[in-house]
């Protein structure tokens, strides 16, 4: 379950994102985004995140994931492509010598608020 | 009321790469390698280390940083062996975090050793996102878990510098297909080094012996 912490760290920093606005923005939606390779199960990141933020002003807010496939670059020739299964190699000479380029994400994108004009 | 979207961009891994960072600086600046050891619970990791130590002596000076979750056992295990061991008890936690490990870390003779080597919470997903600013990850993994491990979390796998296949003396009595196992991990990572041990009869021992001083600048 490191899906918990993960989600204390959001709703930490949603919140210090949301002091530095006026304190009638409500906030609607929140967006992640998490590589495949992080090896997040999205119910219980949001379950997490549902349950910590129960007693703050961003209850009810939506937890948006968007999941970033895996995406690996070969250092012998340079193909860039998706990791098909558990196959980290090269889809055009094979090469097991490959660096992870897309795949590690986590981060906090953006949030989505309602103000007072 | 109108709506509005706010770019932020903020990594959510942030408070543990914080400590992470402070346990790679120090380490580097004190020339000592730190193993991070994560498998499965029941994988043998304590025994594997238990049967290191004689051997290991004799060239690093090390120290070792045991993971519980509830318990100090594996630490009194290794203690009686003479073993400079730390308990970290997570209290819950399915791992080490970049925090714990500093806190201890920071408590060791840093001046008077070459490595520390740290056994993390039996648990093959967790403890592989989380960086505690060690030298390399090694994946232990036994024979009587299964051959499809390594394709069922390959993240471990793929972030490991080295796997341990323990508990080979039990091959005979296991359907652990060998041959799939190392073809998986080939898949995912097919560069890194794969170390065949039994803690029980010995075999391999010397290898994974050498496997660990490989990382380290101070060789005895």
């Amino acid at each position: 379950m490191h899906e918990f912490g993960i989600a204390q760290e959001l709703v930490k920093t949603v919140l210090a994102e949301l002091k530095k606005l006026d304190d009638s923005a409500k906030l609607t939606c929140v967006k992640v985004v998490i590589g495949k390779l992080q090896e997040i199960v999205p119910e219980n990141l949001t379950f997490a995140y549902e349950s910590l933020t129960e007693d703050t002003r961003i209850k009810g807010s939506k937890l948006e994931i968007v999941d970033i496939p895996v995406t690996v670059k070969c250092n012998a020739c340079g193909w860039e492509g998706e990791v098909v299964g558990i196959a980290f190699l090269c889809g055009k000479c094979e090469s097991h010598d490959v660096r992870v380029v897309k795949g590690m994400e986590l981060y906090l994108d953006k949030l989505e608020v309602e103000v007072d004009e | 009321m109108s709506k509005r979207e706010i770019k932020v961009y903020s990594d959510l891994s942030g408070a543990n790469a914080v400590w992470a960072d402070k346990i790679r600086k120090l380490r580097e600046e004190k020339g000592i390698v730190m193993l991070n050891l994560i498998g499965s619970p029941g994988c043998g990791k304590t025994t594997l280390l238990e049967k290191t130590v004689e051997s290991l002596t004799a060239k690093q000076r090390f120290a070792v940083l045991e993971g519980d979750i509830a318990t100090t056992r594996d630490a009194e295990r290794l203690h009686k062996l003479g073993v400079m061991v730390s308990q970290l008890v997570t209290k819950g936690a399915c791992h080490l975090s970049a925090k714990l490990v500093h806190k201890a870390f920071v408590d060791l003779p840093l001046d008077e050793l070459d490595m520390v080597i740290v056994e993390n919470v039996g648990n093959l997903v967790c403890p592989a996102g989380m960086d505690i600013g060690e030298t390399a990850k090694v994946a232990v993994l036994s024979v009587a878990e299964g051959e499809d491990k390594p394709a069922k979390y390959p993240r471990l796998f793929r972030e490991a510098k080295g796997v341990v296949i323990t508990k080979t003396d039990l091959l005979p009595y296991v359907s652990f297909n060998m041959e799939a196992c190392l073809d998986d991990i080939k898949q995912i990572n097919g560069t890194i080094p794969v170390i065949k041990v039994s803690a029980k009869d010995g075999s391999g021992m010397g290898e994974w012996v050498k496997f660990l001083t490989s990382f380290s600048k101070n060789q005895h």
